[in-house]
């Protein structure tokens, strides 16, 4: 099988402090591999070690058969890289944001200028290419910065955070357009701390914590394995935090937690539970204005995983 | 890939990089101060009521350009590329780091080329002083142009994100430099000892060719002073990309076999 990312020991000291310890993972052509973590976990130092960005103390990787310390520039025109910030010239129009990034790819100009107005379209930002960038919104420049990075048409593209931050609108955009790539045979990898994104996007994910890989698989097998972790979600006509209390005494019941004007209770027992839960609201003389059993999800995992939760 | 080839393309990416410098950087303050405005207030501050030839007078204020302006887009284009994380943007290109160095090089060479254009200009339209020599004038200010670019390059190459922290540290470099070189007092008017230590300032070099260009006067020899300006342009070079390297966290530093396809 042809890899697109083969991460073969990478391990990273800053000083003392060790941020990525011994990760191995491949990810596979036209993938789209999550690489999920808490902040500080390792995934921003991991993917700056895949681009080039920074040198790993130990390890290498490499990108599409090409060693990224010693074919560092051959690996360098496989992808396409957007970093955590947007990092575009606030100074320069949109279009000479992205003709900038085609003439250091070295695209030839007919073909830059042909695919830049493509692109322009695609992310919906041609109408505004004479406009400085520094008069954007987040989500804008966010679009653009992932336009930059297409330019010179990668078969691999990095994404670090791709919608931290963005409105919902700006968020699903982004998000379409990384599986219409997809679609097209790039290869993404995304890190992110949003479970739900890797959940619906990701083929396999790796979950990072403390620089270690704690798991990789697709998100449904690791869904799998805390099956234990199962959950109903209640919303009563009324609400105190005694009632918090009071269900947090329920043997059978793990965690009680506020999830909005619900509460969410994690049980071994799901049906035994919704007994107890008809029989507390009878009692206290409130009404259940919906219940649903829910199976675990990628974040139980997650937290499981990276809290012991 | 051939090596010419390579070389070609890298010259290609420092071009591409220098030009979108320039629509960035030329127009930021701090460039516009320390590279336009801060040699004419030190010029007038020291030449207003002073008799001296006017053709000396065009001579060194061509030189105080050529030094400030020149070593002042580097400390600004770093810093900012650090800060702002577009540096990033650079090095996760096919590139080679020392195209973007290069770039940054051309881009404070043509800013010094064309602003030291203006006493020129002014000397010979309105004053009406006469080149001596043009092919030196033209070598003295590329070689002085290259050279200072450098020497702002290599104090830019400490890894800060704030251009006034390069800026004073190479201020405590480039107003001694004024006083030692020839600037104000001719160096064969200096002390003995001023004169030793003229001798290892590149802007000594560079003030004698503008004046050979100028004046016709030189106190080391313009051929001389051609060789030493790109001798002091290597030792930045070479001292710049070093600091850089020690500094640079990216694989840059071991980059091997490079375009090897």
């Amino acid at each position: 099988m042809k890899y697109a990312i083969e991460s073969l020991g990478l391990t990273k000291y800053y000083g003392r402090l060790l941020a990525v310890d011994n990760v191995n993972f491949n990810v596979a052509e036209k993938e789209i591999f999550g690489f999920l973590g808490p902040n500080g976990a390792g995934k921003t130092t991991t993917i700056r070690m895949l681009t080039g960005l920074t040198r790993p103390t130990k390890g290498t990787a490499r990108i599409f058969g090409h060693d990224i310390l010693r074919e560092t520039l051959i690996a360098q025109k496989f992808f396409g890289v957007v970093p955590e910030t947007s990092n575009i010239y606030d100074y320069l129009s949109v279009w000479d944001n992205l003709m900038f990034m085609g003439e250091l790819y070295r695209v030839p100009k007919y073909e830059r200028v042909k695919y830049g107005r493509e692109l322009l379209e695609i992310f919906d930002l041609y109408d505004r290419r004479h406009d400085k960038v520094k008069t954007f919104s987040k989500g804008l420049k966010r679009r653009l910065t992932i336009a930059m990075a297409l330019i010179h048409r990668p078969k691999l593209l990095f994404l670090d955070e791709p919608t931290s931050g963005l409105d919902v609108r700006s968020t699903v955009v982004i998000r379409n357009i990384i599986r219409k790539l997809n679609r097209e045979g790039v290869t993404i990898f995304l890190t992110t701390h949003n479970i739900e994104e890797a959940n619906i996007l990701c083929d396999r994910v790796a979950i990072i914590y403390k620089g270690k890989i704690v798991a990789i698989n697709t998100p449904e097998k690791l869904k799998a394995t805390v099956k234990s972790v199962q959950s109903i979600v209640v919303a009563f006509d009324k609400f105190s935090d005694n009632i918090i209390k009071e269900l947090e005494n329920i043997p059978m019941i793990h965690t009680v937690r506020k999830e909005g004007d619900k509460i969410r209770i994690y049980t071994s027992n799901p049906p035994e539970t919704l007994e107890i839960l008809f029989n507390y609201a009878k009692e206290k003389d409130m009404k259940i204005i919906s219940i649903n059993t829910l199976s675990p999800s990628l974040e139980d995992v997650f937290l499981r995983l990276t809290e012991g939760g | 890939m051939n090596f010419l080839v390579r070389l070609r393309y890298e010259f290609e990416a420092s071009l591409a990089i220098a030009k979108r410098f320039m629509r960035i950087y030329y127009g930021r303050p701090g460039t516009i101060m320390f590279g336009l405005m801060f040699p004419i207030f030190m010029f007038l501050s020291f030449a207003v009521g002073r008799r001296v030839p006017i053709s000396m007078l065009i001579s060194s204020l061509t030189t105080m350009t050529l030094l400030f302006s020149s070593s002042s887009i580097g400390p600004m284009i770093l810093p900012m590329e650090r800060r702002f994380k577009t540096i990033e943007r650079l090095l996760v290109a096919p590139i080679s780091f020392y195209s973007i160095l290069i770039g940054i090089i051309f881009c404070s060479m043509v800013y010094s080329i064309s602003v030291s254009m203006i006493p020129i200009i002014i000397g010979l339209t309105i004053i009406k002083i006469e080149i001596t020599n043009i092919v030196f004038l033209i070598i003295g200010i590329f070689c002085s142009a290259i050279c200072f670019a450098s020497l702002g390059m290599m104090f830019a190459s400490y890894p800060t994100e704030y251009p006034g922290n390069v800026t004073m540290a190479l201020n405590f470099v480039r107003l001694p430099l004024l006083f030692i070189s020839g600037i104000f007092i001719p160096i064969e008017m200096l002390p003995e000892w001023q004169k030793t230590i003229a001798f290892f300032s590149p802007l000594s070099y560079s003030n004698d060719i503008i004046r050979y260009s100028l004046m016709g006067k030189s106190y080391f020899n313009p051929v001389i002073d051609t060789v030493f300006l790109l001798l002091f342009t290597i030792i930045f070079l070479i001292a710049g990309v070093k600091i850089n390297l020690i500094f640079s966290d990216s694989t840059h530093r071991k980059k091997k076999n490079l375009h090897k396809k």
